[in-house]
Protein backbone atom coordinates (compact mmCIF):
# COMPACT_ATOMS: atom_id res chain seq x y z
CA UNK A 1 0.00 0.00 0.00
CA UNK A 2 1.70 3.48 -0.78
CA UNK A 3 0.15 5.98 1.57
CA UNK A 4 0.94 10.02 0.71
CA UNK A 5 0.41 12.13 3.30
CA UNK A 6 -0.15 15.71 3.04
CA UNK A 7 1.36 18.21 5.80
CA UNK A 8 1.56 21.76 6.71
CA UNK A 9 4.63 23.09 8.58
CA UNK A 10 3.31 26.08 11.42
CA UNK A 11 3.96 28.40 13.67
CA UNK A 12 4.36 26.27 17.13
CA UNK A 13 0.61 26.66 18.46
CA UNK A 14 1.07 26.15 21.80
CA UNK A 15 3.04 29.77 21.73
CA UNK A 16 1.24 31.42 24.69
CA UNK A 17 -1.00 33.90 25.25
CA UNK A 18 1.18 36.98 26.38
CA UNK A 19 3.66 36.26 23.47
CA UNK A 20 0.92 35.97 20.65
CA UNK A 21 1.18 38.89 17.92
CA UNK A 22 -0.90 39.51 14.62
CA UNK A 23 -0.08 41.45 11.54
CA UNK A 24 -2.92 43.37 10.50
CA UNK A 25 -2.16 43.72 6.72
CA UNK A 26 -0.73 40.26 6.07
CA UNK A 27 -4.07 39.33 8.75
CA UNK A 28 -1.77 36.27 10.15
CA UNK A 29 0.24 35.68 13.26
CA UNK A 30 3.62 37.16 13.25
CA UNK A 31 6.09 34.72 13.09
CA UNK A 32 9.05 36.46 15.63
CA UNK A 33 10.65 33.95 16.82
CA UNK A 34 8.62 31.17 17.36
CA UNK A 35 9.53 27.52 16.42
CA UNK A 36 8.34 26.34 13.35
CA UNK A 37 6.35 22.63 13.67
CA UNK A 38 4.55 20.14 12.01
CA UNK A 39 0.84 20.68 12.32
CA UNK A 40 -0.46 18.74 15.25
CA UNK A 41 -3.35 16.63 13.24
CA UNK A 42 -0.56 16.23 10.50
CA UNK A 43 1.71 14.58 12.70
CA UNK A 44 -0.49 12.42 13.73
CA UNK A 45 -1.25 11.13 9.97
CA UNK A 46 1.98 11.02 9.69
CA UNK A 47 2.19 8.39 12.87
CA UNK A 48 -1.09 6.53 10.99
CA UNK A 49 0.63 6.15 8.05
CA UNK A 50 3.91 4.62 9.49
CA UNK A 51 1.60 2.22 11.75
CA UNK A 52 -0.32 1.16 8.46
CA UNK A 53 2.76 0.56 7.16
CA UNK A 54 4.15 -1.36 9.56
CA UNK A 55 0.95 -3.82 9.71
CA UNK A 56 0.47 -4.35 5.95
CA UNK A 57 3.32 -3.12 4.27
CA UNK A 58 3.69 -0.83 1.74
CA UNK A 59 5.92 2.82 1.76
CA UNK A 60 4.73 6.18 2.86
CA UNK A 61 5.49 9.51 0.73
CA UNK A 62 5.33 12.96 2.66
CA UNK A 63 4.00 15.95 0.76
CA UNK A 64 4.02 19.55 1.89
CA UNK A 65 3.30 23.05 0.10
CA UNK A 66 5.66 26.04 1.24
CA UNK A 67 8.93 27.54 1.30
CA UNK A 68 12.33 26.14 1.87
CA UNK A 69 12.04 26.13 5.57
CA UNK A 70 9.19 23.03 5.58
CA UNK A 71 11.93 20.66 4.51
CA UNK A 72 12.43 20.40 7.91
CA UNK A 73 9.19 19.69 8.75
CA UNK A 74 9.73 17.01 6.17
CA UNK A 75 13.40 15.68 7.44
CA UNK A 76 11.15 15.62 11.13
CA UNK A 77 8.45 12.70 8.89
CA UNK A 78 11.37 10.55 7.34
CA UNK A 79 12.73 10.53 10.64
CA UNK A 80 9.20 9.09 11.92
CA UNK A 81 9.77 6.79 9.24
CA UNK A 82 8.23 8.10 6.37
CA UNK A 83 10.38 6.74 3.12
CA UNK A 84 9.95 9.55 0.92
CA UNK A 85 9.54 13.27 0.46
CA UNK A 86 8.42 16.16 -1.79
CA UNK A 87 8.22 19.76 -1.00
CA UNK A 88 5.92 21.59 -3.46
CA UNK A 89 7.61 25.34 -3.50
CA UNK A 90 6.77 28.39 -6.00
CA UNK A 91 6.57 31.92 -4.99
CA UNK A 92 3.04 31.75 -6.70
CA UNK A 93 1.79 29.09 -4.31
CA UNK A 94 1.84 31.96 -1.64
CA UNK A 95 -1.30 33.45 -0.49
CA UNK A 96 -3.82 31.16 -2.45
CA UNK A 97 -6.88 30.20 -0.38
CA UNK A 98 -8.07 26.72 0.23
CA UNK A 99 -9.54 25.72 -3.28
CA UNK A 100 -5.56 26.60 -4.45
CA UNK A 101 -4.12 24.63 -2.15
CA UNK A 102 -6.52 21.42 -2.75
CA UNK A 103 -5.39 21.91 -6.75
CA UNK A 104 -1.71 22.01 -6.11
CA UNK A 105 -2.08 19.52 -3.98
CA UNK A 106 -4.03 17.35 -6.68
CA UNK A 107 -1.76 17.86 -9.15
CA UNK A 108 1.02 16.62 -7.47
CA UNK A 109 -0.83 13.51 -6.83
CA UNK A 110 -1.43 13.34 -10.20
CA UNK A 111 2.29 13.17 -11.12
CA UNK A 112 2.85 10.82 -7.93
CA UNK A 113 0.66 8.57 -9.39
CA UNK A 114 0.26 5.18 -7.83
CA UNK A 115 -0.99 6.25 -4.43
CA UNK A 116 -3.59 3.88 -2.59
CA UNK A 117 -4.68 6.34 0.20
CA UNK A 118 -3.75 9.97 0.94
CA UNK A 119 -4.06 10.77 4.15
CA UNK A 120 -4.61 15.09 5.81
CA UNK A 121 -5.03 16.15 9.25
CA UNK A 122 -8.42 17.16 9.96
CA UNK A 123 -7.45 20.73 10.40
CA UNK A 124 -4.06 22.63 10.28
CA UNK A 125 -3.21 24.16 14.10
CA UNK A 126 -3.51 27.77 12.91
CA UNK A 127 -6.87 28.79 11.12
CA UNK A 128 -8.04 25.41 11.75
CA UNK A 129 -10.77 25.64 8.98
CA UNK A 130 -10.62 21.90 8.00
CA UNK A 131 -10.99 22.32 4.10
CA UNK A 132 -7.69 21.03 2.10
CA UNK A 133 -9.07 17.20 2.67
CA UNK A 134 -12.19 17.17 2.28
CA UNK A 135 -11.34 19.17 -0.69
CA UNK A 136 -8.65 17.13 -2.63
CA UNK A 137 -10.83 14.74 -2.34
CA UNK A 138 -13.63 16.18 -4.48
CA UNK A 139 -10.48 17.35 -6.64
CA UNK A 140 -9.60 13.91 -7.07
CA UNK A 141 -12.78 12.43 -7.33
CA UNK A 142 -11.94 10.01 -4.36
CA UNK A 143 -14.29 8.76 -1.84
CA UNK A 144 -13.36 10.66 1.59
CA UNK A 145 -13.97 9.42 4.89
CA UNK A 146 -13.43 12.38 7.74
CA UNK A 147 -12.21 12.20 11.26
CA UNK A 148 -10.83 8.61 11.36
CA UNK A 149 -8.09 7.59 14.08
CA UNK A 150 -6.61 4.45 12.42
CA UNK A 151 -6.16 2.13 9.37
CA UNK A 152 -7.50 -1.58 10.88
CA UNK A 153 -6.98 -3.84 8.12
CA UNK A 154 -6.31 -3.51 3.90
CA UNK A 155 -7.31 -6.00 1.97
CA UNK A 156 -8.36 -5.13 -1.95
CA UNK A 157 -10.62 -2.34 0.17
CA UNK A 158 -9.25 -0.18 3.61
CA UNK A 159 -11.16 -0.23 6.79
CA UNK A 160 -10.89 2.83 9.15
CA UNK A 161 -11.92 3.17 12.68
CA UNK A 162 -13.54 6.40 13.19
CA UNK A 163 -14.10 7.10 16.67
CA UNK A 164 -17.79 8.39 17.80
CA UNK A 165 -19.28 10.38 20.97
CA UNK A 166 -20.14 6.97 22.46
CA UNK A 167 -17.42 4.23 20.84
CA UNK A 168 -16.51 3.78 17.47
CA UNK A 169 -17.10 2.81 14.19
CA UNK A 170 -15.09 0.69 11.34
CA UNK A 171 -15.83 2.09 8.02
CA UNK A 172 -14.87 0.43 4.57
CA UNK A 173 -13.88 2.36 0.93
CA UNK A 174 -12.33 1.51 -2.17
CA UNK A 175 -8.92 1.90 -2.82
CA UNK A 176 -7.80 4.73 -3.75
CA UNK A 177 -9.07 7.07 -1.36
CA UNK A 178 -8.33 10.32 0.95
CA UNK A 179 -9.05 10.30 5.11
CA UNK A 180 -8.75 13.10 7.46
CA UNK A 181 -7.02 11.83 10.70
CA UNK A 182 -7.97 12.29 14.21
CA UNK A 183 -6.17 11.56 17.19
CA UNK A 184 -6.96 9.22 19.78
CA UNK A 185 -4.94 6.81 21.67
CA UNK A 186 -3.77 4.96 19.22
CA UNK A 187 -2.27 7.74 17.11
CA UNK A 188 0.20 9.35 19.49
CA UNK A 189 2.86 10.75 17.34
CA UNK A 190 6.73 8.65 18.03
CA UNK A 191 9.49 10.39 19.01
CA UNK A 192 12.18 11.62 15.83
CA UNK A 193 15.41 10.46 17.73
CA UNK A 194 18.35 13.00 16.65
CA UNK A 195 19.98 9.87 15.08
CA UNK A 196 17.00 9.42 12.99
CA UNK A 197 16.95 13.00 12.29
CA UNK A 198 20.72 13.39 11.22
CA UNK A 199 19.84 10.22 9.11
CA UNK A 200 16.56 12.18 7.19
CA UNK A 201 18.71 15.10 6.68
CA UNK A 202 21.20 13.26 4.29
CA UNK A 203 17.92 12.10 2.04
CA UNK A 204 17.52 14.54 -0.73
CA UNK A 205 13.84 15.92 -1.02
CA UNK A 206 12.84 17.02 -4.82
CA UNK A 207 11.22 20.37 -5.14
CA UNK A 208 8.20 20.53 -7.33
CA UNK A 209 7.38 24.11 -8.39
CA UNK A 210 4.20 25.33 -10.50
CA UNK A 211 5.75 23.71 -13.94
CA UNK A 212 6.69 20.75 -12.57
CA UNK A 213 3.32 19.81 -11.92
CA UNK A 214 1.83 21.08 -14.68
CA UNK A 215 -0.66 23.84 -13.09
CA UNK A 216 -1.81 26.93 -15.12
CA UNK A 217 -1.05 29.67 -13.02
CA UNK A 218 -3.67 32.09 -13.87
CA UNK A 219 -6.64 29.17 -13.18
CA UNK A 220 -4.54 29.03 -10.00
CA UNK A 221 -4.57 32.57 -8.25
CA UNK A 222 -8.34 33.05 -9.64
CA UNK A 223 -10.27 35.15 -7.43
CA UNK A 224 -10.10 33.84 -3.35
CA UNK A 225 -13.53 32.79 -2.32
CA UNK A 226 -12.80 32.96 1.10
CA UNK A 227 -10.89 36.00 2.56
CA UNK A 228 -10.16 37.19 6.57
CA UNK A 229 -11.33 40.83 6.16
CA UNK A 230 -10.48 41.81 10.07
CA UNK A 231 -8.62 39.86 12.39
CA UNK A 232 -8.03 40.93 16.34
CA UNK A 233 -6.76 40.01 19.52
CA UNK A 234 -9.75 39.42 21.75
CA UNK A 235 -9.29 40.84 25.46
CA UNK A 236 -9.70 37.97 27.42
CA UNK A 237 -7.57 38.89 31.05
CA UNK A 238 -10.61 38.68 33.07
CA UNK A 239 -10.80 40.28 36.88
CA UNK A 240 -10.69 37.04 38.90
CA UNK A 241 -12.46 37.07 41.79
CA UNK A 242 -10.52 35.67 44.78
CA UNK A 243 -12.39 32.98 47.11
CA UNK A 244 -10.22 33.67 50.39
CA UNK A 245 -10.25 31.99 53.97
CA UNK A 246 -7.63 31.57 56.64
CA UNK A 247 -8.09 28.11 56.13
CA UNK A 248 -8.61 25.21 53.37
CA UNK A 249 -12.01 24.46 55.20
CA UNK A 250 -12.98 28.24 54.60
CA UNK A 251 -12.20 28.45 51.26
CA UNK A 252 -14.22 25.44 50.25
CA UNK A 253 -17.04 26.48 52.41
CA UNK A 254 -16.80 30.66 50.58
CA UNK A 255 -16.66 28.97 47.51
CA UNK A 256 -19.52 26.82 47.66
CA UNK A 257 -21.60 29.58 49.42
CA UNK A 258 -20.13 32.03 46.00
CA UNK A 259 -21.19 29.21 43.59
CA UNK A 260 -24.49 29.01 45.48
CA UNK A 261 -25.04 32.88 45.31
CA UNK A 262 -24.32 33.25 41.44
CA UNK A 263 -27.13 30.16 40.58
CA UNK A 264 -23.91 28.11 39.18
CA UNK A 265 -24.84 24.83 40.95
CA UNK B 1 -34.27 32.78 -2.05
CA UNK B 2 -33.71 30.86 1.62
CA UNK B 3 -31.54 30.02 4.14
CA UNK B 4 -31.30 26.17 4.19
CA UNK B 5 -30.90 24.97 7.54
CA UNK B 6 -30.21 20.87 8.59
CA UNK B 7 -31.30 18.63 10.71
CA UNK B 8 -30.53 14.78 10.76
CA UNK B 9 -32.41 12.39 13.28
CA UNK B 10 -30.76 9.57 13.93
CA UNK B 11 -32.98 8.65 17.50
CA UNK B 12 -36.41 9.40 18.62
CA UNK B 13 -35.87 13.23 19.02
CA UNK B 14 -34.68 16.06 17.19
CA UNK B 15 -30.73 16.55 18.37
CA UNK B 16 -30.21 20.15 19.83
CA UNK B 17 -28.11 21.23 17.10
CA UNK B 18 -30.63 21.49 14.64
CA UNK B 19 -32.36 23.81 17.21
CA UNK B 20 -29.43 25.88 17.54
CA UNK B 21 -28.94 26.21 13.78
CA UNK B 22 -32.87 27.37 13.49
CA UNK B 23 -31.93 29.99 16.19
CA UNK B 24 -28.79 31.33 14.52
CA UNK B 25 -31.21 31.01 10.96
CA UNK B 26 -33.90 33.26 12.61
CA UNK B 27 -31.34 35.35 13.77
CA UNK B 28 -29.73 35.74 10.19
CA UNK B 29 -32.85 36.41 8.86
CA UNK B 30 -33.86 39.12 10.51
CA UNK B 31 -30.79 40.99 9.88
CA UNK B 32 -30.98 39.98 6.31
CA UNK B 33 -34.98 41.75 6.43
CA UNK B 34 -36.88 38.69 6.80
CA UNK B 35 -35.30 35.87 4.80
CA UNK B 36 -37.44 32.67 5.17
CA UNK B 37 -36.07 29.94 6.64
CA UNK B 38 -35.73 26.36 5.27
CA UNK B 39 -34.66 23.14 6.76
CA UNK B 40 -33.86 20.05 5.81
CA UNK B 41 -35.31 17.08 7.63
CA UNK B 42 -33.50 13.57 7.16
CA UNK B 43 -34.72 10.34 8.78
CA UNK B 44 -36.94 7.28 8.65
CA UNK B 45 -40.39 7.79 10.01
CA UNK B 46 -39.86 10.96 10.62
CA UNK B 47 -42.74 13.29 9.25
CA UNK B 48 -43.76 13.94 12.63
CA UNK B 49 -40.72 15.86 13.63
CA UNK B 50 -41.72 18.32 11.47
CA UNK B 51 -43.67 20.63 13.43
CA UNK B 52 -40.84 20.68 16.11
CA UNK B 53 -38.47 22.30 13.72
CA UNK B 54 -41.70 24.80 13.19
CA UNK B 55 -42.26 25.46 16.30
CA UNK B 56 -38.64 26.44 16.93
CA UNK B 57 -38.21 28.68 13.83
CA UNK B 58 -38.44 26.48 10.69
CA UNK B 59 -40.98 28.39 8.00
CA UNK B 60 -40.83 25.44 5.62
CA UNK B 61 -39.47 21.68 6.02
CA UNK B 62 -38.08 19.72 3.00
CA UNK B 63 -38.69 16.48 4.70
CA UNK B 64 -36.41 13.13 3.14
CA UNK B 65 -38.15 10.68 4.89
CA UNK B 66 -37.22 7.33 3.65
CA UNK B 67 -36.47 3.69 5.28
CA UNK B 68 -33.21 3.94 4.17
CA UNK B 69 -32.34 7.23 5.84
CA UNK B 70 -32.51 6.10 9.38
CA UNK B 71 -28.43 5.85 9.89
CA UNK B 72 -26.99 7.11 6.88
CA UNK B 73 -23.74 7.14 5.96
CA UNK B 74 -22.19 9.98 4.93
CA UNK B 75 -21.92 10.18 1.32
CA UNK B 76 -26.01 9.66 1.23
CA UNK B 77 -26.16 12.87 3.58
CA UNK B 78 -24.23 14.93 1.15
CA UNK B 79 -26.02 13.46 -1.93
CA UNK B 80 -29.15 14.69 -0.66
CA UNK B 81 -28.32 17.72 0.74
CA UNK B 82 -26.57 18.41 -3.00
CA UNK B 83 -30.23 17.64 -4.80
CA UNK B 84 -31.64 19.71 -2.44
CA UNK B 85 -29.57 22.85 -2.65
CA UNK B 86 -29.71 22.43 -6.58
CA UNK B 87 -33.55 21.77 -6.24
CA UNK B 88 -34.18 25.13 -4.17
CA UNK B 89 -30.95 27.65 -4.55
CA UNK B 90 -30.52 28.57 -1.18
CA UNK B 91 -29.02 31.91 -0.25
CA UNK B 92 -26.73 30.90 2.87
CA UNK B 93 -26.84 26.83 4.23
CA UNK B 94 -26.32 26.40 7.98
CA UNK B 95 -24.62 23.56 8.82
CA UNK B 96 -23.45 22.00 12.38
CA UNK B 97 -20.09 21.74 13.29
CA UNK B 98 -19.59 18.69 14.11
CA UNK B 99 -18.19 15.23 12.67
CA UNK B 100 -20.81 15.63 10.47
CA UNK B 101 -21.11 19.02 9.22
CA UNK B 102 -17.78 20.60 9.62
CA UNK B 103 -16.12 17.52 8.92
CA UNK B 104 -17.70 16.31 5.86
CA UNK B 105 -20.55 17.67 4.82
CA UNK B 106 -19.74 21.88 4.54
CA UNK B 107 -16.29 21.45 2.74
CA UNK B 108 -17.37 18.64 0.36
CA UNK B 109 -20.49 20.68 -0.36
CA UNK B 110 -18.59 23.50 -1.19
CA UNK B 111 -16.55 22.26 -3.17
CA UNK B 112 -19.09 20.65 -5.61
CA UNK B 113 -20.61 24.41 -5.52
CA UNK B 114 -17.73 25.69 -6.36
CA UNK B 115 -18.59 28.24 -3.56
CA UNK B 116 -16.94 29.66 -0.17
CA UNK B 117 -17.40 28.56 3.31
CA UNK B 118 -16.46 29.43 6.77
CA UNK B 119 -16.50 26.41 9.56
CA UNK B 120 -16.42 26.64 13.28
CA UNK B 121 -18.60 29.57 12.95
CA UNK B 122 -19.56 31.61 16.27
CA UNK B 123 -21.48 34.91 15.13
CA UNK B 124 -21.93 36.60 11.43
CA UNK B 125 -23.17 39.96 11.10
CA UNK B 126 -24.26 41.67 8.29
CA UNK B 127 -23.58 44.63 6.67
CA UNK B 128 -25.40 46.58 3.79
CA UNK B 129 -26.82 42.77 2.89
CA UNK B 130 -23.29 41.08 3.39
CA UNK B 131 -22.61 38.53 5.62
CA UNK B 132 -19.25 38.75 7.16
CA UNK B 133 -18.94 35.12 9.61
CA UNK B 134 -17.15 35.58 13.24
CA UNK B 135 -14.90 32.46 14.20
CA UNK B 136 -11.96 32.22 16.31
CA UNK B 137 -8.74 31.42 14.78
CA UNK B 138 -5.14 30.04 16.37
CA UNK B 139 -6.84 28.31 18.93
CA UNK B 140 -8.81 30.93 20.16
CA UNK B 141 -5.80 33.43 20.56
CA UNK B 142 -7.24 35.64 17.54
CA UNK B 143 -10.48 36.13 16.33
CA UNK B 144 -11.49 36.43 12.52
CA UNK B 145 -14.60 38.09 10.35
CA UNK B 146 -14.14 36.17 7.05
CA UNK B 147 -16.25 36.94 3.67
CA UNK B 148 -17.10 34.04 1.40
CA UNK B 149 -17.72 34.51 -2.58
CA UNK B 150 -19.73 32.30 -4.51
CA UNK B 151 -23.28 31.56 -5.72
CA UNK B 152 -24.58 30.47 -2.48
CA UNK B 153 -22.57 30.60 1.32
CA UNK B 154 -21.85 27.79 3.50
CA UNK B 155 -21.07 28.50 7.41
CA UNK B 156 -21.09 25.72 9.47
CA UNK B 157 -22.01 26.81 13.20
CA UNK B 158 -19.58 25.50 16.78
CA UNK B 159 -21.67 23.56 19.19
CA UNK B 160 -23.65 25.40 21.50
CA UNK B 161 -22.89 29.20 19.69
CA UNK B 162 -26.35 29.80 19.71
CA UNK B 163 -29.10 28.94 22.32
CA UNK B 164 -32.60 27.14 21.01
CA UNK B 165 -35.49 29.61 20.46
CA UNK B 166 -38.02 28.45 22.90
CA UNK B 167 -40.91 26.31 20.80
CA UNK B 168 -43.72 28.42 19.48
CA UNK B 169 -47.02 26.24 19.65
CA UNK B 170 -48.45 29.03 17.26
CA UNK B 171 -45.82 28.71 14.54
CA UNK B 172 -47.06 28.10 11.48
CA UNK B 173 -44.97 26.66 8.57
CA UNK B 174 -45.25 23.95 5.67
CA UNK B 175 -43.62 20.96 4.94
CA UNK B 176 -42.62 19.99 1.99
CA UNK B 177 -41.68 15.94 0.99
CA UNK B 178 -38.53 15.47 -1.12
CA UNK B 179 -38.93 12.31 -3.71
CA UNK B 180 -35.72 10.07 -2.82
CA UNK B 181 -34.69 8.85 -6.12
CA UNK B 182 -32.43 5.22 -5.35
CA UNK B 183 -29.51 7.07 -7.35
CA UNK B 184 -29.42 9.27 -3.99
CA UNK B 185 -29.05 6.44 -2.06
CA UNK B 186 -25.31 4.92 -3.07
CA UNK B 187 -22.46 5.09 -1.03
CA UNK B 188 -18.67 4.30 -2.00
CA UNK B 189 -18.10 4.10 1.74
CA UNK B 190 -19.54 1.40 4.05
CA UNK B 191 -20.06 1.07 7.97
CA UNK B 192 -19.29 -2.24 8.54
CA UNK B 193 -20.40 -1.81 11.95
CA UNK B 194 -20.87 0.37 14.72
CA UNK B 195 -19.28 -0.34 18.06
CA UNK B 196 -20.67 1.34 21.73
CA UNK B 197 -18.39 1.98 24.13
CA UNK B 198 -19.67 1.60 27.86
CA UNK B 199 -18.19 4.68 29.28
CA UNK B 200 -17.62 4.30 33.57
CA UNK B 201 -22.25 4.22 35.05
CA UNK B 202 -23.68 7.42 35.47
CA UNK B 203 -20.75 8.95 33.32
CA UNK B 204 -22.03 12.41 31.85
CA UNK B 205 -20.82 13.16 28.35
CA UNK B 206 -18.65 16.31 27.97
CA UNK B 207 -20.41 17.15 24.89
CA UNK B 208 -23.71 17.71 27.04
CA UNK B 209 -22.74 18.92 30.42
CA UNK B 210 -23.68 21.82 32.13
CA UNK B 211 -21.24 21.84 34.37
CA UNK B 212 -17.24 20.46 33.79
CA UNK B 213 -14.72 19.39 36.51
CA UNK B 214 -11.54 19.43 34.97
CA UNK B 215 -8.10 18.42 36.19
CA UNK B 216 -4.47 18.72 35.12
CA UNK B 217 -0.88 17.95 35.32
CA UNK B 218 -1.48 18.87 38.98
CA UNK B 219 -3.43 16.26 39.73
CA UNK B 220 -0.44 14.61 40.14
CA UNK B 221 -1.55 11.20 39.84
CA UNK B 222 -4.78 9.06 38.48
CA UNK B 223 -5.89 9.06 42.72
CA UNK B 224 -6.44 12.51 41.79
CA UNK B 225 -9.07 12.31 39.64
CA UNK B 226 -10.80 9.68 41.54
CA UNK B 227 -11.87 12.72 43.86
CA UNK B 228 -12.57 15.09 40.97
CA UNK B 229 -14.93 12.45 40.03
CA UNK B 230 -16.68 12.10 43.04
CA UNK B 231 -17.37 16.34 43.25
CA UNK B 232 -18.32 15.97 39.03
CA UNK B 233 -20.89 13.25 40.33
CA UNK B 234 -22.30 15.68 43.17
CA UNK B 235 -22.74 18.34 40.87
CA UNK B 236 -24.06 16.38 38.22
CA UNK B 237 -21.05 16.93 36.10
CA UNK B 238 -18.73 15.41 33.65
CA UNK B 239 -14.84 14.93 34.03
CA UNK B 240 -11.95 16.50 31.43
CA UNK B 241 -9.01 17.24 31.57
CA UNK B 242 -5.75 18.94 29.31
CA UNK B 243 -3.11 17.16 27.91
CA UNK B 244 -0.52 16.24 30.79
CA UNK B 245 -3.34 14.21 32.40
CA UNK B 246 -4.07 12.06 29.41
CA UNK B 247 -0.73 11.78 28.24
CA UNK B 248 0.05 10.28 31.89
CA UNK B 249 -2.78 8.24 31.55
CA UNK B 250 -4.81 9.85 34.42
CA UNK B 251 -8.01 10.02 31.60
CA UNK B 252 -9.20 8.30 29.00
CA UNK B 253 -8.00 10.65 25.45
CA UNK B 254 -12.12 10.82 25.03
CA UNK B 255 -11.81 13.08 27.80
CA UNK B 256 -9.51 15.55 26.59
CA UNK B 257 -10.61 19.28 26.67
CA UNK B 258 -8.07 21.50 24.32
CA UNK B 259 -7.33 22.94 20.97
CA UNK B 260 -6.39 18.97 19.72
CA UNK B 261 -9.79 17.68 21.61
CA UNK B 262 -12.95 18.55 22.58
CA UNK B 263 -13.84 22.77 22.63
CA UNK B 264 -16.72 22.80 25.19
CA UNK B 265 -18.85 25.83 26.71
CA UNK B 266 -20.53 24.80 29.84
CA UNK B 267 -21.78 27.26 32.24
CA UNK B 268 -19.57 26.20 34.82
CA UNK B 269 -16.07 24.82 34.45
CA UNK B 270 -13.93 23.77 37.57
CA UNK B 271 -10.52 23.90 36.98
CA UNK B 272 -7.96 22.12 39.11
CA UNK B 273 -4.62 22.06 38.88
CA UNK B 274 -4.49 23.18 35.82
CA UNK B 275 -2.36 25.76 34.62
CA UNK B 276 -4.01 26.94 31.61
CA UNK B 277 -1.95 26.70 28.67
CA UNK B 278 -3.32 27.87 25.62
CA UNK B 279 -3.86 24.62 23.94
CA UNK B 280 -6.33 23.78 26.78
CA UNK B 281 -7.72 27.06 27.15
CA UNK B 282 -8.66 26.59 23.19
CA UNK B 283 -11.34 23.59 24.33
CA UNK B 284 -12.41 25.11 27.61
CA UNK B 285 -12.01 29.14 27.28
CA UNK B 286 -15.83 29.68 25.80
CA UNK B 287 -16.84 28.46 29.36
CA UNK B 288 -19.65 31.13 31.01
CA UNK B 289 -18.35 31.16 34.18
CA UNK B 290 -14.26 29.48 35.25
CA UNK B 291 -13.40 28.91 38.18
CA UNK B 292 -9.81 28.19 39.19
CA UNK B 293 -8.27 26.22 41.97
CA UNK B 294 -4.70 26.18 41.94
CA UNK B 295 -1.66 26.18 44.59
CA UNK B 296 0.20 28.87 42.36
CA UNK B 297 -1.20 32.04 42.63
CA UNK B 298 1.17 32.89 39.35
CA UNK B 299 -0.44 30.26 36.93
CA UNK B 300 -2.07 31.87 34.07
CA UNK B 301 -5.16 30.52 34.49
CA UNK B 302 -5.86 32.84 37.26
CA UNK B 303 -5.83 35.77 34.80
CA UNK B 304 -8.56 33.76 32.40
CA UNK B 305 -10.70 32.49 35.25
CA UNK B 306 -13.52 34.20 36.92
CA UNK B 307 -13.20 32.70 40.08
CA UNK B 308 -9.97 31.36 41.50
CA UNK B 309 -9.12 29.87 45.04
CA UNK B 310 -5.19 29.64 45.31
CA UNK B 311 -4.81 26.73 47.46
CA UNK B 312 -3.77 22.67 46.85
CA UNK B 313 -6.48 20.63 45.52
CA UNK B 314 -5.64 18.12 48.16
CA UNK B 315 -7.09 20.14 50.97
CA UNK B 316 -9.34 22.16 49.38
CA UNK B 317 -11.32 19.35 47.34
CA UNK B 318 -12.23 16.77 50.44
CA UNK B 319 -13.59 19.96 52.16
CA UNK B 320 -15.63 21.71 49.02
CA UNK B 321 -17.37 17.97 48.26
CA UNK B 322 -18.09 18.28 52.13
CA UNK B 323 -19.55 21.68 51.96
CA UNK B 324 -21.66 21.33 48.80
CA UNK B 325 -23.06 17.74 50.28
CA UNK B 326 -24.58 20.17 53.37
CA UNK B 327 -25.80 22.35 50.94
CA UNK B 328 -27.53 20.42 47.97
CA UNK B 329 -29.14 18.23 50.87
CA UNK B 330 -30.84 21.20 52.08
Amino acid sequence: MHIVVCIKQIIDPEVPFHLFRIDPVTKAQIRGSHPLVISPYDEVAIEVAIQAKEKFGGSVTVISIGTEEAIQALHQALAMGADSAILLSDPAFEGVDSFGKARILASALRKIGNFDLILCGRQAGDVEMGLVGPFLAEELGLPCLTLVSNVVSSNGKIQFKRPTETGYEILEAPIPCLATITNDESNVPRYASVKRLRAAMRTPIPVWALADIGLDLAELRGESKIEIEEIWIPQREIRCELIEGKSPEEKAQNLARRLKELGLI
Amino acid sequence: MALLTFCLVTGSTVPRFALELLAAARRLSEQLGGTPVQTLLLGSEVKNQSSVLIQHGADQVLLADHPSLGNPGDEIVLNLLEEVVCQFKPQVILLPHNELGGGHLGPRLAYRLKTGIVTDCTGFDVQNGNIRWLRPVYGGKAMVYMRTRGPVQIATIRSRAFEPLKPDPDRQGEVHEIKIVPELLSSSVNVVRRVEVPGIEGEISLDRAEIIVGGGRGMGSSEGFSRLRELARLLGAAVGGSRPAVDMGWLPHSHLIGQTGKIVAPKLYIAVGISGASQHMAGAGGSKTIVAINKDPDAPIFKLAHIGVVEEWEKIIPPLIQALKEMLSK
